[in-house]
């Protein structure tokens, strides 16, 4: 909280006036940032369930983002998750939840290249849209590949291509191995 | 019988009384009276009194009495003239002996203290300005100062879409531009591109813009120039009178209403003023879809009182501002890639509709001033004059979408809010030394700390700077040379604490000299030529110092440098200015400004990741800049009451250390009109008159290498206007019809941020009407 005691006087000799103010410099919740740290994958199939994580806790500028690459199993059906977190806080706070709540609101986007396969979408929004949060995946052949997931607020669902419209509020790139 | 001149804007009052004797045809009339200073009624000593025509002319004496005789009945103009103050014309019709007194009023470019307004003629002052008033300035008012200033050679705005737009004075804007609004330098938070000026220009009568380094009078930091922004005087007269505007545009559906209302005792000389404006606007149109939430309201108050006893005047001044603007929903981007879609796109994703509704992402903005003056007149030529004012601004950023995991009760708080209270005292004395040298010297001292830092784009900060000045002026009538110099010294000390939660607590302590020099060579009676030479230094802001973080307008990544010098700028300007009577009149600037450590945005290889993707990163770094240019204005009488007007400005802006443009330098501008005059006689203040403009604007070829997008392809536009000054009953009435892009063209504007998202708005047709009035006790 940033409370402000100022006194002044006025000193006046041919106008050199002199202010004093004293300020408290504590940062408070006025200073919080809000802000998504982290976007974690969690891929459950082939008896095994695997977490991925992409996480930025000092949040825009400093440390760069650390994104853990992707194991998958060949040839496997696995159901894929998204959950948002800041992490930044102790305890973590789910940002899923707020997600979902506002689902009309947003849309989480995958984009596919090399050996990774395109996650299939199956939830839906409030208004019958896709949403994204859970979605399903069935891997090929070994090799490598990216998986960037978007999570987008505001899109026009509408749009031929709504993964290309509204505010991106996450976006991380994963490295892709399938063996 | 007494009859009152050109009293209209109460620019000059001049009060004719005649007859006397009446003798026609014989070159024995006499005119006299009185040289009077408008704003505090005392007399003025030593002005110089001309009929062009003859040639004839006398000093007032100390008492401001002045005697011309041997007079033929005829047409006449007077011009009156006295140092520090505007060069007066008046037309004259001589039939019989008069009596005529004169009020002048100070010139507020030059050195006197007092920032009051009203002029007729050209002015005297050394320094290259040019002013906005009357007719010109009042058709403008609805849209905001950026854009009223547009209509001056050499100025144009720097917007952030269609409802935020900032004034650029050959090249330079933001914080290398002061803005004084009834005399009060504006505090407000000017650091940022898509920070408007928080000032309501309906309450100013007169807009001076000066350009260049030049007057050190205001304060440092003026690298670009300074704009004073003056209040119609307080009336003379016991009464009451006002003024009502009325306005809308089509574009945005908008509706102004703005009222003036004042009252002067006739036992006690004070005077009293209210002034309010009220604002609706709702989405702008370009020629082929709407712009969603471009809305803007706004809601402004202003009182103020003058007590004005023998040699004493005691001003009070309030005023309070607040704006919301809406900012075009798509522009509002999250990161690299949202960026590129939205510029691939070119447009908004949808066609949009008409709406007043105000929605996010939205600009709350409040500024309040309060203002208390004294000033005491030892003589007419020596003046005291203390002023302590405290300004408030309050700036509210609403993103697009809410903030994650707040608390339900503040789920519609702003996600950056900054407030800043700045306190100033400043103590002048205007003095006059013999006949020919008039100055003044004075000090200003400010304390500026911000109290309020949601969102840490920029560190929480406290600022104490004084100064100290001292300027002359040399005038001697007859003599065709005239020149001024001024000098001040300026110490800043910025404390920085913390930013977000981590606290820095540092201290910046700036200190540095501002110096001018201005000749005006006066070469025959339709031509002068000034030459203007100052320096003046800008010390780095909190923002360029510190500021980190992603800047959601603009989709980029800044960075502060906190080993940031000042800036010093060298600035020269060589002007040639002509009139003749009606017939023509015109002024070519040539002007070179040298900025060294000219502070400045340089994007990064690389761009910032962060969990919301690539940004685009900037970091604040220096390098010494060149800015020069032309700037013309002319206006010629083709054919009776048919003027063409034009206006050309030209700039080049230049890196000299990366031998790259400077980004956003206002492109090749040729503006021309004709403008048609009638109704002259009758009213020769304000004169109806038609005018159709074609405004060319180049496309900016000398732009950068790094840039979203290339520059837009250069346009051209067509605007109209339509002004008629008449009766109704006894009623005085001013009708305006302005159209703006007549032809609904569409195109770009390269000093639009948002031209990567939309196109210009279109058409706008206009409709305003004045409503002067006024009830003096008889």
């Amino acid at each position: 909280m940033n409370r402000i005691s100022c006194k002044w006087s006025t000193l006046t000799i041919l106008g050199l006036a002199v202010f004093g103010c004293e300020k408290d410099n504590n940062g408070g919740p006025d200073n919080e940032q809000e802000l998504i740290t982290t976007v974690a994958l969690k891929f459950v199939g082939g008896g095994q369930t695997l977490t991925f994580t992409a996480e930025d806790k000092d949040g825009d500028g400093g440390q760069a983002p650390i994104i853990q690459p992707i194991a998958l199993k060949v040839n496997t059906d696995y159901t894929l998750s998204v959950t948002f977190s800041d992490a930044s806080k102790t305890p973590a706070i789910d940002i899923t939840t707020e997600v979902k709540t506002e689902s009309n609101d947003h849309l989480v986007c995958f984009e596919n290249t090399g050996a990774m396969n395109a996650p299939l979408q199956q939830d839906k929004d409030a208004a019958g849209k896709t949403l994204g949060l859970e979605s399903t995946l069935k891997t090929g052949a070994s090799g490598t590949g990216t998986l960037k997931v978007t999570l987008k607020h505001m899109p026009t669902k509408s749009s031929a291509n709504a993964c290309a419209t509204g505010e991106t509020d996450a976006e991380a790139t994963f490295n892709v191995t399938v063996k | 019988m007494e009859k009152v001149f050109a009293a209209f804007l109460g620019v000059v009052l001049m009060y004719l009384i005649s007859p006397m004797a009446t003798q026609a045809q014989q070159c024995n009339l006499s005119l006299k009276g009185q040289v009077l200073n408008a704003d505090t009624g005392l007399p003025m000593a030593y002005a110089g009194i001309m009929i062009k025509e003859t040639q004839q002319g006398v000093e007032s004496d100390e008492h401001g009495h002045y005697q011309l005789a041997n007079l033929c009945p005829g047409e006449y103009t007077l011009v009156c003239s006295h140092i520090g103050c505007d060069h007066a014309e008046q037309k004259l019709s001589l039939r019989s002996s008069s009596i005529l007194d004169i009020s002048l009023r100070e010139n507020a470019v030059t050195l006197q203290n007092v920032v009051v307004s009203g002029t007729v003629g050209k002015k005297a002052s050394t320094q290259t300005a040019s002013e906005l008033s009357g007719t010109e300035l009042d058709s403008g008012k609805g849209l905001g100062l950026g854009e009223s200033l547009k209509r001056l050679s050499g100025v144009s705005s720097l917007n952030t879409g269609a409802t935020i737009s900032k004034p650029i004075i050959q090249g330079m804007h933001s914080n290398r531009i002061l803005i004084f609004n009834n005399g009060v330098r504006l505090e407000g938070q000017q650091w940022g591109s898509e920070h408007a000026p928080e000032v309501d220009p309906f309450n100013s009568e007169r807009i001076t813009v000066v350009k260049g380094a030049g007057s050190v009078r205001y304060g440092s930091d003026a690298l670009g120039g300074i704009i004073l922004m003056e209040p119609k005087p307080m009336r003379h007269n016991p009464g009451i009178g006002g003024e009502l505007h009325l306005q809308s545009f089509t574009n945005g559906r908008s509706g102004i209403a703005s009222g003036m209302l004042e009252g002067k005792l006739a036992k006690l000389p004070l005077g009293v003023r209210v002034q309010g404006t009220l604002k609706r606007a709702g989405n702008l149109q370009t020629p082929n879809y709407y712009l969603n939430n471009t809305g803007a309201s706004e809601s402004n108050f202003s009182w103020s009182t003058k007590y004005q006893p023998e040699q004493w005047v005691l001003e009070t001044f309030y005023s309070r501002f607040y704006t919301q603007l809406g900012i075009l929903s798509d522009s509002h981007i999250g990161n690299l890639t949202d960026l590129n879609n939205a510029i691939e796109r070119g447009r908004p994703l949808q066609d949009g509709s008409f709406s007043y509704d105000l929605g996010r992402p939205l600009q709350r903005v409040l500024h309040e001033t309060f203002r208390v003056k004294i000033a005491h007149s030892f003589s007419e030529n020596d003046k005291l004059t203390f002023q302590v004012s405290r300004q408030f601004n309050r700036r509210q950023e609403y993103d697009a979408h809410r903030r994650y995991n707040v608390l339900p009760q503040s789920l519609d708080a702003p996600n950056i809010q900054f407030e800043i209270t700045t306190w100033a005292a400043e103590l002048n004395w205007d003095h006059r030394l013999g006949r020919n040298w008039q100055g003044a010297f004075g000090s200003t001292a400010q304390k500026q700390i911000n109290t309020v830092d949601r969102g840490a784009l920029i560190p929480g900060f406290d600022n104490l700077d004084a100064g100290i000045y001292w300027t002359e002026r040399h005038f001697k009538l007859g003599n065709p040379w005239e020149f001024e110099f001024g000098a001040r010294y300026d110490i800043r000390r910025l404390h920085i604490g913390e930013q977000g939660t981590t606290i820095i607590d540092q201290n910046r302590d700036f200190k540095n000299w501002s110096a001018t020099l201005g000749l005006l060579y006066t070469l025959n009676e339709n031509l002068k030529l000034r030459f203007n030479t100052g320096s003046a230094w800008r010390s780095p802001l909190v923002n360029e110092l510190f500021s980190s973080g992603v800047h959601h307008g603009s989709a980029s990544y800044e960075q502060g440098n906190p080993d940031l010098q000042p800036e010093r700028g060298f600035n020269n300007s060589l002007t040639l200015e002509g009139a003749h009577t009606q017939k023509w009149s015109f002024a070519l600037t040539a002007y070179l400004n040298l900025v060294n450590n000219y502070i400045y945005l340089q994007p990064r290889a690389a761009p910032e990741l962060t969990i919301r993707g690539a940004f685009p990163a900037f970091d604040y770094q220096q390098a010494d800049a060149r800015i020069m240019g032309l700037d013309w204005t002319g206006d010629l009488e083709l054919y009776k009451n048919l003027h063409l007007e034009s206006k050309i400005s030209l700039i080049n802006g230049w890196n000299q250390e990366l031998h790259d443009f400077l980004i956003y330098m206002p492109p090749f501008r040729f503006d021309q009109g004709l403008k048609l005059n009638f109704n002259a006689q009758k009213h020769p203040d304000h004169p109806s008159f038609v005018r159709l403009g074609v405004l060319a604007v180049m496309r900016q070829q000398q732009a950068p290498a790094t840039d979203y997008a290339s520059p837009p392809p250069g346009y051209m536009r067509v605007d109209a206007e339509f002004f008629h000054t008449f009766e109704w009953g006894k009623q005085h009435l001013e009708l305006g019809i302005s159209v703006f892009n007549l032809f609904n063209t569409s195109y770009r504007e390269y000093l639009n941020r948002f031209r990567y998202f939309t196109a210009e708005p279109g058409r706008n047709l206009g409709f305003r009407l004045k409503v002067p009035f006024n009830f003096s006790p008889k």
